[in-house]
């Protein structure tokens, strides 16, 4: 037991396994939006649009939390603008943005001195330098999103499922899209430090996807993916201390064996159900 | 065209009070006008079947009433009242492929977002939603379906799905684009059968339908529609052969005074709308 207990000792692992936990969470339940809606190109798009404001941050020595939220923010409601005038397609934005973002968060990191340690942080993650106020901000974040798909539930399921019942209804479906945006946008911010801007996509599309293949129900789908992420974050973890792997890359790897499993085995619609039934019908 | 209009295009509706009164409306996408300059009034508790070939802007004209298209002149009033004003007062069921069959909610579900307009922000249905939503399903024939995912219904249950959502709306005017699209005969039937039952308590409905024979037996009201009104009234005096080759141009054939309308045509085209 010493084996699976020893490297929670370490007070740094510990606040990476609450921090991971948390993260995993919380993007598997707001994933399950981002999966239903299409939205992971986005969502990808978000998390790379990050990486300026917290290049500036950085640079400043101010705040990377503020810096990546301004930046995620300013990203998500041009995305809606530059789409909305209908001269470009909403993917086309949302690549020129990403990509454009992605550069200019490079070139602006690339004027520090330790300019490759730093990008790598950014880009994959540091489970490991997770300080308590970080896990504060985690968590008050955290609540605050999950409050808000709470409280927002039957208007944020109305214009997945049916927008045109959203327009009869007269739910202001831009707003609710914009606040739906905001949220992620959040999401993503406080995963940085976790699974960094590379991966965090895996980790918001990832479970949600697992939990598509288990089960027909929204609320159980996010109760599904939320576990998912979380034994995918504790596993993770444990994983990258004993082979000695970086965490953020082990945490995506479980959930995509978790992800593969679901896709085999899942009950009736798994791949290896169908072959058994084709087979007994071969028979 | 039909007493009911004129061509200065002013309505003037001979039941009062007119539930739906649209005047003079223009939609168009991009710079192509799909309707121009349509105008009529329907009644209280009226079933009105809308005709056109592909194209016609039904689809269009449905959207325009619930005001998911912007109107570029010409108004929609609904008790007097231009769009916007009502929250609850119409139910527009869509066409299936508008929808992603494949999303995780069940039958009882879908039903429950009928109540959601009722219900309001942050509030939860409660018992009395719930009571309302297993009446609906019952009244459809479809109880035993509740916990079902919408994924694994046939056309005609997922249809009956759709009718008791806008049941549990208490709609004023129900809008329909193609109920008898692609669904069993014994669904047909249900739906006809709630439309009699909506008329006795006074709600107006509009379909969109290709079925010729269907809209003059068992509507009040035909409306013919082509990009712009050609005729509109009970199905006697709106369809004569002289409207249908107007609305229809070569797609129709008279032969020894049955007319023939060319489904093939119809179906040709599908994206035209």
């Amino acid at each position: 037991m010493d084996w699976l207990f020893e490297p929670f000792t370490f007070g740094f692992m510990q606040r990476g396994l609450v921090a991971s936990l948390m993260v995993g969470i919380l993007c598997a339940v707001i994933g399950c939006y981002v999966v239903l809606r299409s939205m992971a190109f986005l969502g990808d798009a978000l998390a790379h649009a990050i990486l300026p404001g917290v290049a500036v941050a950085y640079l400043l020595k101010g705040s990377l939390f503020v810096g990546a939220l301004a930046a995620a923010l300013l990203v998500a409601l041009s995305i809606g603008l530059l789409s909305r005038q209908g001269s470009i397609k909403e993917d086309t934005a949302i690549g020129i943005l990403f990509a454009a973002a992605l550069s200019l968060g490079i070139a602006l990191i690339s004027t520090a001195k330790t300019y490759a340690m730093d990008l790598t942080h950014i880009l994959f993650g540091n489970v490991l330098g997770v300080s308590s106020g970080d896990l504060w901000l985690t968590a008050g974040v955290g609540l605050l999103v999950l409050a808000a798909i709470v409280l927002f539930y039957k208007e944020f399921l109305v214009i997945s499922f049916d927008p045109v019942l959203a327009a009869t209804l007269r739910l202001p479906a831009e707003l609710l899209r914009t606040l739906m945006l905001v949220l992620i946008a959040l999401t993503i911010v406080v995963s940085l430090q976790t699974v960094g801007v590379g991966l965090v996509t895996a980790m918001l599309v990832t479970p949600a996807a697992t939990a598509s293949l288990l089960t027909r129900r929204l609320l159980s789908m996010m109760a599904i993916s939320a576990a998912v992420g979380g034994l995918s974050a504790v596993i993770g973890l444990f994983l990258s201390y004993h082979v000695n792997i970086a965490s953020g890359a082990a945490v995506v790897m479980t959930a995509t064996c978790f992800f593969i499993l679901a896709y085999l085995m899942a009950p009736r619609r798994g791949i290896f159900w169908r072959l058994l039934r084709r087979r007994s019908t071969v028979d | 065209m039909t007493p009911l209009t004129n061509r200065s295009g002013t309505a003037t509706c001979a039941w009062a009070p007119a539930h739906l009164l649209v005047e003079d409306i223009t939609v168009s996408y991009g710079h192509r006008p799909a309707l121009q300059e349509v105008t009529f009034c329907v009644p209280v508790g009226t079933r009105v079947a809308v005709i056109g070939p592909n194209g016609a802007g039904k689809s269009t004209l449905f959207k325009a009433l619930v005001g998911l298209l912007p109107l570029d002149k010409g108004s929609v009033m609904i008790h007097g009242l231009p769009l916007g004003h009502h929250r609850d007062c119409v139910a527009y069921l869509p066409q299936r492929e508008e929808l992603d069959w494949r999303f995780p909610v069940t039958v009882a579900d879908v039903v429950m977002m009928g109540r959601y307009g009722r219900l309001g922000w942050f509030r939860r249905p409660g018992r009395l939603d719930r009571a309302a939503v297993a009446e609906s399903l019952e009244r459809m024939g479809i109880s035993d379906l509740a916990s079902k995912p919408i994924g694994d219904l046939s056309g005609g249950q997922q249809q009956r799905v759709f009718l008791a959502r806008a049941l549990v709306q208490e709609p004023h005017i129900l809008l329909m684009d193609e109920p008898f699209t692609g669904v069993d005969v014994s669904t047909q039937e249900a739906t006809l059968e709630l439309f009699d039952t909506l008329r006795e308590q006074q709600v107006t409905v509009l379909i969109s339908t290709h079925d010729l024979k269907l809209s003059a037996t068992r509507f009040d009201q035909v409306l013919l529609l082509n990009r712009r009104l050609i005729s509109f009234g009970p199905a006697r005096e709106a369809l004569t052969s002289q409207t249908l080759a107007e609305a229809f141009g070569g797609q129709v054939l008279f032969i020894d005074g049955a007319v023939v309308v060319d489904r093939a045509a119809h179906v040709r085209k599908p994206y035209a709308e």
